[in-house]
């Protein structure tokens, strides 16, 4: 062991939580899934095989959706006119899937394949809960979750893209679309210039989970997700009393 | 619902192999409001459970699609199903549901759905 002790950092500084805050509906979810397996509604294994299968689900299969679409225009009118239909071609069966053969019990088989053009841009929200097409998209992002994404896209959607990297012309429509009943929405953004003679794979590489929400646009170059802006808040909450 | 045995598992019966909303198809009867009527969102009171969010009462949009039957959620909620309603995508220009949205950008709309008891024709 060395003599030379380091100074530079607080020794009284308490440690970091382990875990994060658990919200009430984490609470209200463990208490009825408890109660449910208690019940024999289902067992602890079903619930494990569930969690298991829908962690698998991604957002590729919308990816290779859009980049067909943007190759193909009649492939395009399809995920228009039918987003359950056009799902099969990349391999996602909304309806006979696994585990329940009827849709997963949150994200029903209705979906809707928002197409961008260059005077309008669509994105998307759910004000009431955090309604998302999990089969072609896979879990949403925990910002997707939050009240203050839900909240303040529908009233402030420009100010909240801009946080997002995103600032628009006046001309352009913004169109929010607010997932609150039984339908599920991805964006089809616009095909981006630079993308001339590309496959179907490598303009899938562009098009990023955000894309499909609707916080970013694709971009030659970008294969990844934009880091959330992260605001310090105004009041904090001071855990340790200074 | 008011049976005195209820199978908790008839709504994923009947939508097994189907799909839901699919798997009420055809059970609404006719439309009352078609592509382009313009509607206003009725500020009726929330009895127990609703998805009509508040923010769009009293607000007048014009319907985009007739999108599929299903029981309205305050039914679905209670696990009836025995009242298929058609639901309705409805777009609004942003500047009517918010009093301050900047005029710069009345361009911009917002877009979501109605089961049919949530509007009347304007």
């Amino acid at each position: 062991m060395s003599d030379k002790h380091d100074h530079d950092h607080d020794h009284h500084q308490p440690p970091a939580p382990m875990v994060e805050e658990v919200s009430d509906f984490e609470v209200l979810e463990m208490a009825v899934r408890e109660l449910a397996i208690e019940k024999g509604l289902f067992s602890a294994d079903d619930h494990r095989r569930w969690t298991e299968y829908v962690h698998t689900l991604g957002p590729l299969p919308a990816a290779r959706l859009v980049a067909k679409a943007w190759l193909d225009p009649k492939y395009k009118q399809l995920a228009i006119e039918d987003g359950v239909k056009a799902s099969l071609e990349v391999g996602i069966d909304w309806i006979n899937s696994m585990p329940t053969h009827f849709g997963t019990p949150s994200d029903y088989c209705n979906l809707r394949v928002l197409a961008d053009s260059p005077t309008l841009k669509h994105v998307v929200v759910c004000t009431l809960c955090s309604c998302y097409p999990r089969p072609i998209l896979g879990q949403s992002p925990e910002w997707y979750r939050t009240p203050n994404y839900r909240r303040r896209l529908v009233r402030w959607p420009r100010q909240v893209l801009a946080e997002f990297g995103m600032q628009l012309p006046p001309e352009v429509e913004i169109r929010v679309a607010d997932s609150n009943q039984k339908t599920r929405y991805i964006v089809m953004p616009t095909r981006p210039a630079g993308t001339d003679g590309w496959t179907e794979a490598q303009l899938a590489e562009i098009v990023t989970r955000d894309c499909l929400i609707g916080v970013a646009m694709p971009k030659p170059g970008v294969t990844a997700n934009a880091k959330r802006p992260v605001h310090p808040a105004i009041h904090p909450v001071h855990h340790h009393g200074h | 619902m008011s049976k005195s045995q209820h199978d908790r598992t008839h709504h994923a019966k009947m939508a097994t192999g189907i799909g839901d909303p699919q798997c009420f198809k055809g059970k609404a009867g006719p439309a009352k409001f078609k592509v382009g009527d313009h509607v206003r969102i009725k500020d009726l009171p929330d009895m127990f459970y609703t998805r009509c969010q508040v923010y769009t009462r009293g607000a007048v949009g014009w319907v985009t699609q007739a999108v599929y039957e299903s029981p309205a959620a305050e039914d679905e909620a209670w696990d009836n199903t025995e009242h298929p309603v058609w639901f309705y995508s409805v777009a609004f220009k942003q500047t009517d549901l918010w009093p301050e949205y900047p005029p710069a950008f009345a361009n911009d709309t917002l877009e979501t759905e109605f089961t049919e008891i949530w509007l009347e024709q304007a």
